[in-house]
């Protein structure tokens, strides 16, 4: 380690960890869609009435919630192909681990945020809808589950940020995202100046999240406008 | 690799890990300890906006938040060396630098990274304590620390301590991070464990449990004592 500072490595880093940056995105990206369809299903146990999948259900959000990312991580990553002792996984794409591993987690956060966001809507809501004649399934998705996502928005951007930063955690497992790509070039250059490769990095993780954080409050802000509206007329 | 767990060294080295918890409690601790009042008092200068330290608070919360915890640690990791040395060098502190025990850039890490999180917790916790009550609070003779120690933080905690709690969880989990520090806390020592006979699932089973085990404590604890603490909210209401 060397002893000085040279801002240049800053600079030089910034594109060349840019240029990882869809990876990021895509494992992200990947770990939301599915994850929030696991946490669809696991809401959907969690409102229902048989006593043992709300168990399961709480009990699986609990055990999650307890789990720091890397470990999930490694379990993933060694257990699975214990499971599958059978089946040969090892062309597998790293990445597939990755996304596995945050579906699963990114689940478990979204089945509260959708648990919680349906319970703040008024049941009236509901029962008025079908009492004009809505079927259940007209009224859920056209009263209750527009209503409910504005509520949920909020804390499904702050998920989505939680997500994107503890996926850089990949790297321990040999993805190379802006994460993996930043050790990378640290190892490359003999770990000397690897605070301003960190530097780099951290002043994209800051900007990204900034913009996401802006984009979701721009979101919230039209939909909220849009159930004033609806509150006053 | 072989089918099936290898149940002896399961159980070993679950002991193994669990011999880990200390160093990890110490860290949160320590970590809570620091945080707690720096988060609470520069929440309060973010809210009167006071200036020059409520811009600082913002863009380092907003810093904080929007960084992976394991890219902070490196930064601490690289940089005070780097600040140190020069300050090392000029009182002739006979130490090397990197000789340090790893837990002290730890303990930095992480009371930075709690200190942001229960900034914000703090100020939405204050913002839903009515003003009334600290005026009622004047208006009775109390004064500034008086209308604050028994009045507002009583109240303030009752809503914060949910979001402690999360903090506090969330903090133990970030301690697995303390591998990057070489620190010898769950992760790591169930890690070395496992590099013996390469038994890499049982080991992380083990470490999964240990956090497990950990963080389910932590929560009960933090549900009792919310239960003591909800007959403030109780006369509030």
């Amino acid at each position: 380690m060397q002893t000085y500072f040279d801002s240049a490595y800053i600079w030089g880093a910034l594109p060349q960890l840019l240029s990882f940056l869809h990876v990021t995105f895509m494992v992200a990206g990947l770990s939301v869609l599915f994850g929030t369809i696991l946490g669809f299903i696991l809401a959907v146990m969690k409102l229902g009435t048989s006593k043992a999948s709300i168990k399961i259900a709480n009990g699986y959000t609990t055990i999650l919630r307890c789990t720091p990312s890397i470990v999930l991580l490694f379990l993933v990553y060694y257990g699975l192909p214990a499971i599958a002792s059978g089946t040969d996984l090892n062309h597998l794409d790293t990445s597939i681990y990755v996304v596995i591993t945050f579906s699963l987690q990114f689940g478990a956060i979204m089945s509260e945020v959708m648990r919680t966001a349906y319970e703040a809507i008024d049941r009236g809501q509901y029962e008025a809808a079908v009492s004009v004649g809505l079927s259940p399934a007209q009224a859920f998705r056209r009263i209750v589950l527009p209503q409910a996502s504005v509520v949920a928005l909020p804390n499904f951007g702050n998920s989505l940020l939680e997500l994107m930063k503890e996926g850089s955690l990949a790297y321990t497992i040999g993805l190379v995202d802006i994460m993996g790509k930043a050790s990378l070039i640290i190892s490359n250059n003999y770990n000397s100046h690897s605070l301003e490769i960190y530097l780099a990095l951290s002043l994209i993780y800051w900007v990204l999240s900034i913009l996401i954080e802006q984009f979701f409050s721009k979101l919230e802000k039209i939909f909220s406008k849009g159930k004033l509206v609806i509150k006053t007329t | 690799m072989s089918v099936g767990l290898d149940v002896p060294f399961l159980v070993k080295t679950f002991f193994v890990a669990l011999s880990g918890v200390p160093i990890a409690l110490l860290i949160t601790i320590v970590s809570l300890l620091i945080a707690l009042p720096l988060g609470f008092l520069l929440a309060l200068s973010r809210i009167n906006r006071i200036p020059v330290i409520s811009q600082l608070a913002r863009v380092y919360v907003s810093f904080v938040r929007g960084t992976p915890v394991i890219v902070q640690i490196f930064i601490i990791f690289t940089s005070v060396p780097l600040l140190l040395a020069p300050i090392f060098e000029k009182y002739h502190v006979k130490t090397s630098i990197y000789d340090i025990n790893p837990i002290w850039y730890a303990f930095i890490v992480f009371s930075l990274n709690t200190t942001a999180i229960l900034i914000e917790v703090f100020r939405s916790a204050i913002s839903t304590v009515s003003k009334g009550q600290l005026e009622a609070a004047y208006s009775v003779g109390l004064n500034n620390v008086q209308a604050f120690r028994r009045i507002l933080i009583p109240q303030i905690l009752v809503v914060a301590l949910p979001n402690i709690c999360t903090a506090t969880v969330n903090l133990i989990k970030a301690t697995s991070l303390g591998y990057a520090l070489s620190l010898r806390e769950i992760t790591l020592k169930a890690q070395v464990a496992a590099n013996v006979g390469y038994n890499f699932i049982e080991a992380y089973i083990d470490i999964f449990l240990v956090y497990l085990i950990l963080c389910s404590l932590v929560e009960t604890l933090f549900k009792l004592y919310e239960k003591r603490l909800r007959k403030y909210k109780a006369a509030a209401a």
